[in-house]
């Protein structure tokens, strides 16, 4: 099991490194398939791992592997560790899997583009540095990971680097996420001093004599800082949406799937640290739910159609702080796993759509594309209904369960519950608009223009036509490699929820257990209730979006300052700007000109002054008469030799 | 035993100053070298009058190690004073002023 999971490790960080070495020695075609076939060595080798994990008994299922020490300081040894636990195998079968999916959707989705081989290196290197992540076995290398998958994320996001665009995300994304690693890196700083170990087992062994000191609330506050920036959650979720700047099987799978849902993976990782300070768990439940509710309601006015859907992911991740933070671990995780196939889903539809389109983006130029691509509308039902939580699509299963487990924490957890509760009408809301508009209604000039005319100049020429990126076009919706994994999703979101149904079958709850116990229990008539009113509440979103944007019998109402406010993301980008940047920027010239100028140069300019001057002086005496040096050794000679026998 | 010690060193004391007044006051750098030579010779003279009124070998090889210097020395001088001559240059010291600051 343990070297298993060790190839589930590095066999893409060996891709990774074969694409880049060999250069151009190996085909465009070779390098994506070289980086599928990693990814899919890991899956396989973490479905070992779970099948080696499962003959175990509950109890014993927490297996360490140390490669060789790693960093020494004093007392401290860190070891490239490993852990492999119920939690860790959770998360590597998401990773792997969704990421074998979605690696395998890029074989197509890329094809033509010139510089292939840098994305298959960078996606390959992206999944090792994910499953780094969710295997780290002490805190440092977990860092190790949360780094790698930062800085890939960066890579991949400025992927397309000739588009100013696609720079300024890339540095948006990696500085808004250096801020969470730094509090990440205090509060093991911190862990360190309090408890002298970054080992899992060690810490956690620990964690009751730090109980209710400030000490572990700082801690676990620096962690929800570096999950809070991670997650893209309140207040340091204004990069994920920029970050779609990236090519769309990036978005899904690092914006949506597997990234993101980072900092869902580290609070349940450390739950028995964060259990002593429950002040921040229910800070982090709170921020899921203020973000959920925000997102939701920006995704109703955005016009770009990956970036709806990223502000759902937003959304959705919401959920899962709030789950997590009320202390159901399992249902976060749960929903950490639903969401990965019907948001990845959602993503390469709308990668398939764009893919079609010539590159486009905007929904408003789309719409009724449900007749020309009928394979995309399916997948997309499926994943709207699956988002929105619609019996007996995934989504209903986990999303319910969150809220069943909110009304389980007194008047707190009642106020998330109906925050939850509005983000679902939300969900239904922003979703049923996205669909409606692309794929209802007659088919717009811009798609008659691209799908039916450029089918006839395909079927004519012969061949695809490159004019920019995700320009090539296909007859059909897209090619097997894209369609193929579409479709396998939609039949994951579809009924990828079975795999729980709250009170009646809990297979990932009772394997989450023993890494990370639930806090709170819903009981049956809160399920019921919340399952009930959650699928009315997304079925009367979905249904008002209909009547919108679907039959057009109702006007949409228009309140200008709140659509403004909305377009405006409220002012999030704007206030970033007035409070951090503009300062920054007026201090600096500040500096320049009233220290640096002055101080600095002037300063240099002064003391360059004086040393020439005096040099000129000294010059002076040197007369290049040899008899004067002579003279002047023989005099200070004698001066000296009066001086000595004087004093004597 | 010899003369005083007091005697070795008036001697050496005019050798010195004799060889440091032509090392000032000539400017042909023949005699310039010259009278180095005579200032290194009066330093000898008192290292070996130290010598002998001590009764320590070191003086002596003090002595030996000076004169050494002082052929290497006249070697370097005389090749600078030939290498002159050769660039047809007049043989005065004070006309070597290059290094003026």
């Amino acid at each position: 099991m343990i070297p298993a999971a060790w190839t589930c490790l590095l066999s893409p960080l060996a891709a990774a490194l074969l694409i880049t070495l060999a250069g151009t020695r190996i085909s465009r075609r070779g390098a994506a398939y070289l980086a599928t076939a990693s990814v899919f060595v890991s899956f396989v080798a973490a479905v070992v791992s779970f099948a080696g994990l499962l003959g175990d008994s509950p109890k014993q299922r927490y297996h360490a592997s140390t490669l060789w020490s790693w960093l020494t300081a004093g007392q401290l040894d860190f070891g490239l560790r490993i852990v492999v636990d119920p939690l860790s195998i959770f998360m590597m079968l998401v990773v792997s899997g969704v990421g074998m999916l979605i690696v395998a959707y890029s074989i197509g989705y890329m094809e033509g583009d010139d510089e292939e081989r840098r994305y298959f290196a960078y996606m390959a290197l992206f999944v090792f540095s994910m499953l780094l992540l969710v295997q780290a076995g002490n805190l440092l290398i977990l860092l190790v990971g949360w780094g790698l998958v930062g800085l890939s994320s960066y890579l991949l996001i400025g992927f397309w680097h000739e588009r100013p665009a696609a720079i300024a995300a890339a540095k948006k994304a990696f500085v808004m996420n250096a801020i969470g690693d730094a509090t990440m890196a205090l509060a093991l700083f911190m862990l360190i001093q309090r408890t002298g170990s970054l080992n899992f087992e060690d810490v956690f062994a620990q964690t009751d004599q730090l109980g209710g000191s400030w000490a572990v609330n700082l801690i676990a506050l620096g962690l929800l800082g570096g999950a809070v920036a991670k997650s893209a959650q309140l207040p340091l979720h204004t990069w994920l949406p920029d970050a779609m700047e990236g090519p769309t099987p990036v978005s899904a799978l690092i914006h949506a799937a597997t990234m993101v849902t980072a900092g869902v993976y580290l609070i349940v990782r450390t739950a028995p640290l964060f259990e002593q300070a429950p002040r921040v768990l229910e800070l982090a439940a709170g921020l899921g739910a203020i973000t959920l509710v925000m997102a939701g309601l920006i995704a109703l006015v955005q016009t770009d159609i990956k970036r709806v859907i990223a502000y759902s992911t937003m959304s959705q991740i919401g959920y899962m702080f709030m789950a997590v933070g009320l202390g159901a671990f399992a249902n976060g995780e749960f929903h950490l796993l639903t969401h990965a196939f019907f948001k990845a889903l959602l993503f390469m539809a709308a990668g398939l759509v764009i893919h079609a389109l010539a590159g486009e983006q905007d929904i408003r130029k789309m719409g009724g594309l449900r007749r020309l691509m009928p394979f995309t509308f399916v997948a997309f039902v499926v994943g709207t209904l699956s988002l929105t939580g619609i019996p007996p699509f995934s989504g209903f299963f986990s999303k319910d369960s969150i809220l069943a487990a909110a009304l389980d924490h007194g008047w707190y957890g009642q106020l998330l519950w109906i925050a939850g509760m509005a983000g679902t009408f939300l969900t239904g809301l922003y979703a049923s608009r996205l669909f409606f508009i692309v794929f209802w209604g007659e088919p717009s000039p811009f798609v008659r223009e691209h799908l039916m005319a450029s089918s006839h100049a395909h079927a004519r020429e012969g061949h695809a036509s490159h004019n920019g990126h995700e320009t090539h076009e296909h007859a059909g919706e897209g090619p097997f490699s894209m369609t193929a994994t579409v479709g396998l999703l939609t039949v994951l979101a579809a009924i990828g929820g079975f795999l729980q149904f709250a009170e009646v079958w809990t297979p990932v709850s009772d394997w989450l257990a023993q890494v990370a116990p639930p806090l709170v229990e819903a009981t049956g008539v809160q399920e019921a209730i919340s399952s009930v009113l959650a699928v009315l509440l997304g079925l009367a979103g979905l249904g008002i979006g209909w009547s919108i944007y679907g039959a057009r019998t109702s006007e949409a109402p228009r309140v200008a300052w709140l659509q403004t406010l909305l377009e405006r993301k409220f002012y999030f980008d704007e206030l970033y700007d007035a409070a951090f940047y503009r300062p920054s920027v007026w201090v600096a010239h500040a500096l320049g000109r009233w220290i640096e100028r002055p101080l600095v140069f002037g300063s240099v300019r002064e003391l360059s002054e004086g040393l020439r001057e005096l040099g000129l002086g000294t010059g002076r005496l040197q007369t290049g008469l040899v008899r004067t040096y002579a003279l002047a050794i023989a005099a200070s000679l004698a001066v000296v030799t009066v001086v000595f026998v004087a004093v004597r | 035993m010899g003369p005083d010690i007091v005697w070795y060193l008036a001697v050496a004391t005019f050798l010195f100053c004799t060889g440091a007044l032509g090392v000032l006051i000539r400017r042909s750098p023949l005699i310039v070298l010259l009278s180095l030579e005579i200032m290194l010779n009066g330093a000898n003279l008192a290292l070996i009058a130290f010598s002998r009124h001590y009764a320590q070998g070191d003086g002596q090889i003090f002595a030996l190690t000076v004169m050494a210097v002082a052929a290497s020395e006249v070697v370097v001088g005389l090749g600078l004073i030939v290498a002159i001559a050769r660039k047809k240059l007049d043989l005065d010291v004070d006309k070597l002023s290059t290094l003026r600051g």
